[in-house]
């Protein structure tokens, strides 16, 4: 821009560059001087270190009761100390992360991420391979669904943390009022749909979100004998199998939209507002909840207070051969950027590697664990709910569920798959297209990002 | 959208004749613009730059970076998700500019001829909004309009009537529209009232002399005076919408299916970079919007030369 | 400026009334809304007895404001004095080079004066927002994202305010002024900031509303450029207690928290303009000015 045409401006570039690298110099911010890692955020943590000679490993992650659980590993820890950032939830955490994927600065050591994103980084080289650095040794400590969820091939990419083993929640006071049977087949349910709209009650026996994306991701995997539909190695990371638009896929897709169709089944997009007044306000006879819901519910309660809740196995199409799903749950990952790999594929694996961690996790954060030890102890099953009228949920429910699950495998880029599923389910529900036709486009649309993004797609 | 309106103001040309002293003290003039300028490089010039840098280049989620000239354009002009958002905002143009001007001149010729309290009054509460963050404004518009427990819906419930889903995909338009006017008219009011102001009351005591009525002196005597602070209103508020972002992500959060990550351009290239990590389509996009707006607001300028007398 | 107007020419304007309180009720009642719904807890929030735009029983203003300063260690405040940081040393920032700009622009006839002043009136039409992704993987190659600078450096540049500044002081400032200050001996600074400055006063008030105002606004920059939460301003900050609440994990929702640290955060920004009406009144006629 400035072209030196007199001493003037020539000062002028001059001053530009002062001013530069004099901003660049004041924007390093204090603290952390015995940080080693040169890749990590120069922010102050979210957390107090009070061992400040110990080297320190930067750790993203977004439960505000995770603090907790910082604070008794720094203290139990000689070695290493934990600087804890909350950057934000979920996708807004990805979102960073992607963003110093980018610029190839900026992410943090360990990074919580959960299991449905870790391909998407994983095919940016964004993550480390943990099986160098001896995580196969605490394989035995998780659940084998959990663990294949975190790996890919034979690699392994994070330390599994907490998991969504998926139940149904039911309002038992509805389902008494009018008499109708808690259903345990998907039949069954479509029946008590029936039962309760014809019996009186004013709401819908449950919501189907369409912009539910994971939530939706499992109904259709129990359709498809636990499969994803997708194939993806990170040994191999150009090929890449898709194969959604399934005869399975296509059964769940018509259940629910004959259900909304019927005006038995609500289709309101989930996590919003609305959705949990509902939810609490007894509108929903019952939810289609991961294991981590239960907290979500808990949290938005005080709406009805003689709702009487009560969580039962998902309703299977085939009780024959049940199929369980996961819906959600969260892992820490290492960042390639990191320059103490060792020491962070220790922190990863030490956070949640015991017992008094987990009680914080499940107590103040109300998590699910993947860890063995916590979800066989006699502590956890045995553990009531008084929300749900002191209800062991976990030995009732998600034990079971999160035992049976064997895992899948998630897309390189399962934030554009939802955000497809979402569009796709919306355009069905305003009848520009039909459950078929949906999802066999769903399937066309990801085929054809598969191919612009590189891949060699199988389908 | 943070900008105000001016009117022209024609440039005495004036030769000094007074030589080399003179000249020296007009390099001064460069001291003066130097901190403006560094800014405008570094933050205006270099990033734009670059962006076209990195638009030259495509690089997937899988296999490297590599040349592909101007190959992304090619693309984002044939992409399905960009254009769809671009003809959504081009329709958010069409309908809102002529609401927040219209609406904004109409409130300022009232109060222009008012003057009571309650014009007083109304004058600062319509501008309140602006002071109100576009993150809140549409964070309070989300729960208004609630379907369960807003205002509206237990107006209309009140009534008997059946509340219509403000948050449906096909309400989300006018809903978008009501958001932007709540926070924008009293600024564009404040502008054209100020230029109202500052018209000489001789030009058009004589046309009420003359017995022209308040409407047409107005219409015939004001506006015309105040054509060009008009004109530099709808460039802003056109600049504004294109770039629609803040309102649709915030509303998005309570509307999800209606307001998809590709809503307009701008949240198009944010879900690029950000939730696939596409950077160098994003800067494609990012730059083609640029591009699109610059051209489209100069245009509009040039349309209007006449009027606006900017040169 | 703003002329007195004809006396005698006020027929009945009951229609005009009408409109205007029509206008008022609904550029008050969000705000309306917002103020109630800061005084209601979580739940009363989503299920009132009164309906949404009156008080429910129990009263939570107390308990929401004081929750404010415990959850998350009171970051809420962090955010608020983050927003006030961030306009005031940007918008400020950017009303002295702006002041500067347009001072130079309009009272030096430099070489390359015309070529340099279309390109900036030229960049006035470049979208802000589009600047930020580029933006973002510019100041990623020197590592200055998820600092503050990343949002007051960029927040410095306003075209619009070095071209308000220009056209305002073409007339408001005549060269005679100058050129007698310049006679008597005075530098160049010295008659910019004795003799120049007093007579910019108007336009530099509305230049600095407007940039301390956008950067205060500003969401769409720091929700890109800022990972660490300490450094979030107030919008970026309220949006991730959102989502937070909408994903509801970790069994937390604080919606009562999102909507009474909006009504507080915008309370700052409305007293000032409430206070100091006069000047944004006069200032902003400077758009008006022949």
């Amino acid at each position: 821009m400035l072209r030196s045409t007199s001493s003037r401006s020539v000062a002028a570039a001059a001053v530009a560059v002062a001013l530069l690298t004099g901003f660049t110099a004041c924007s390093g911010t204090p603290g952390n001087a015995a940080n080693p890692s040169g890749a990590a955020p120069k922010a102050a943590c979210d957390n107090t270190i009070t061992k400040t000679s110990l080297p320190q490993v930067t750790v993203w992650a977004w439960y505000p009761a995770f603090k907790d659980v910082v604070d008794l590993f720094n203290q139990n820890h000689n070695d290493v100390q934990i600087c804890w950032t909350n950057a934000g939830q979920g996708s807004g955490e990805y979102n960073k992360l992607s963003t110093a994927v980018q610029a190839g600065t900026g992410a943090p050591d360990v990074v919580m991420l959960e299991f449905e994103v870790l391909n998407s980084f994983v095919v940016r080289n964004a993550l480390v391979d943990l099986t160098k650095y001896g995580v196969d040794s605490i394989k035995s400590d998780y659940t084998a669904g959990a663990w294949k969820d975190a790996s890919s091939g034979n690699a392994v990419y994070a330390v599994p943390v907490d998991a969504g083993p998926v139940g149904l929640l039911v309002r038992k006071d509805i389902f008494d009022k009018y008499n109708v049977p808690v259903p345990t087949t998907w039949d069954q349910f479509a029946t008590a749909a029936q039962q309760l709209k014809t019996a009186g009650y004013p709401g819908y026996i449950t919501n189907w979100p369409g912009n539910g994306g994971a939530g939706i991701l499992a109904l259709w995997e129990q359709a498809n004998g636990g499969a994803s539909g997708f194939t993806f190695d990170s040994t191999n990371p150009t090929n890449l199998g898709i194969k959604i638009n399934s005869d399975g896929t296509k059964k769940v897709q018509q259940y629910w939209y004959d259900l909304i169709q019927k005006g038995l089944v609500a289709h309101d997009d989930a996590g919003t507002t609305d959705w949990t007044t509902k939810m609490v306000n007894g509108t929903y006879a019952s939810y289609i909840a991961a294991a981590w819901a239960p907290g979500y519910l808990q949290g938005a309660s005080g709406a009805s207070p003689d709702a009487q809740w009560q969580a039962v196995p998902l309703p299977q199409w085939d009780t024959s051969s049940p199929v369980m799903v996961n819906q959600g749950g969260s892992t820490f990952a290492v960042t390639t950027q990191s320059k103490q790999p060792q020491l962070a594929a220790e922190v990863a694996m030490g956070i949640f590697g015991d017992m008094d961690s987990w009680k914080i996790g499940v107590e103040k954060a109300a998590l699910f664990p993947t860890y063995v030890p916590m979800l066989t102890s006699d502590y956890f099953k045995n553990l009531q709910y008084p929300f749900f009228n002191n209800q062991t949920i976990n030995a009732d429910v998600f034990l079971g569920a999160a035992q049976g699950y064997t895992g899948v495998v998630y897309s390189p880029f399962t934030s554009y798959f939802y955000d497809q599923m979402t569009q796709a389910n919306a355009n069905m529900l305003q009848g520009k297209s039909s459950p078929s036709a949906t999802v066999d486009g769903l399937q066309n649309t990801l085929v054809q990002y598969g191919k612009d993004q590189g891949f060699t797609v199988t389908s | 959208m943070s900008v105000a309106a001016v009117a022209p103001v024609p440039t005495p040309v004036r030769r000094s004749g007074l030589g080399k002293l003179i000249r020296r003290r007009e390099r001064w003039g460069w001291a003066f613009v130097a901190p403006f300028l560094i800014v405008f490089a570094v933050f205006l010039i270099a990033p734009l730059i670059y962006a076209f840098d990195m638009s030259l280049y495509q690089k997937g989620l899988v296999g490297g970076e590599r040349f592909t000239g101007l190959h992304n354009y090619v693309r984002v002009f044939t992409d399905p998700l960009f254009l769809q958002g671009l003809l959504r905002v081009a329709f958010y143009v069409l309908v809102m500019v002529p609401i927040q001007i219209g609406l904004g001149t109409i409130i300022a010729l009232v109060l222009d001829v008012l003057v009571t309290k309650l014009s007083r009054l109304s004058r600062l509460l319509i501008f309140l909004p602006y002071a109100v963050p576009a993150m809140i404004g549409a964070l309070m518009w989300s729960f208004i309009y609630s379907p369960n427990f807003g205002p509206i819906t237990q107006l209309f419930n009140a009534l008997g009537l059946n509340a219509p889903n403000i948050l449906a995909p096909n309400h989300i338009f006018a809903a978008l529209v009501n958001v932007v006017t709540w926070q924008w008219v009293g600024y564009y009011m404040i502008i054209i009232y100020s230029a109202l102001r500052a018209i000489d009351p001789s030009l058009y005591e004589a046309a009420l002399l003359d017995g022209a009525g308040g409407l047409r002196t107005a219409v015939y005597v004001k506006l015309p005076l105040i054509a060009s602070a008009l004109i530099m209103c709808v460039v802003f508020s056109l600049i504004g919408t294109l770039q629609f972002y803040t309102e649709p992500v915030i509303l998005g959060s309570a509307a999800p299916s209606a307001i998809p990550p590709t809503y307009t351009p701008n949240m198009y290239a944010a879900s690029l970079a950000f939730n696939q990590g596409l950077f160098n389509y994003a800067a494609t996009v990012s730059f083609s919007l640029g591009v699109i707006v610059f051209i489209g607001s100069y245009l509009f300028l040039f349309l209007t030369r006449k009027q606006n007398g900017l040169r | 400026m703003a002329t007195t107007k004809p006396s005698g020419y006020q027929p009945k304007r009951i229609g005009s009334h009408v409109f205007l309180l029509v206008l008022c009720v609904y550029f008050l009642i969000p705000l309306w809304w917002l103020l109630v719904a800061s005084t209601k807890t979580n739940s009363s929030l989503f299920v009132s007895n009164g309906g949404a735009l009156w008080f429910s029983g129990d009263f939570a203003l107390g308990q929401n404001l004081s929750a404010l300063v415990t959850y998350q260690g009171g970051i809420y405040w962090q955010w608020l004095g983050n927003s006030f940081l961030y306009a005031l040393v940007g918008g400020g920032g950017a009303t002295i080079i702006c002041v500067l700009a347009g001072y130079g622009f309009a009272k030096f006839r430099f070489a390359g004066r015309g070529i340099v002043f279309s390109l900036v009136l030229g960049s006035v039409m470049v979208p802000g927002t589009a600047l930020v992704i580029p933006l973002f993987m510019l100041f990623s190659k020197f590592s200055m994202i998820n600092t503050m600078w990343s949002i007051i450096l960029p927040s410095l540049l306003s075209p619009v305010g070095a071209y308000l500044i220009r056209v305002y002081c073409q007339d408001a400032v005549p060269d005679e002024l100058l050129d007698a200050a310049r006679v008597d001996g005075a530098s160049e600074l010295r008659t910019f900031w004795s003799v120049s400055l007093p007579q910019l006063r108007p336009a530099v008030i509305t230049v600095l509303l407007l940039s301390v105002v956008a950067t205060w606004n500003n969401f769409f920059l720091p929700s890109i450029m800022l990972s660490d939460s300490k450094l979030w301003p107030i919008t970026v900050g309220l949006q991730n207690w959102l989502v937070h609440s909408n994903v509801g994990s970790g069994a937390e929702q604080v919606w009562n928290l999102v909507v009474c640290g909006a009504f507080v955060s915008i309370v700052p920004l409305i007293v000032a303009f409430l206070l100091l009406q006069r000047y944004w009144q006069s200032g902003l006629t400077v758009g008006a000015v022949r």
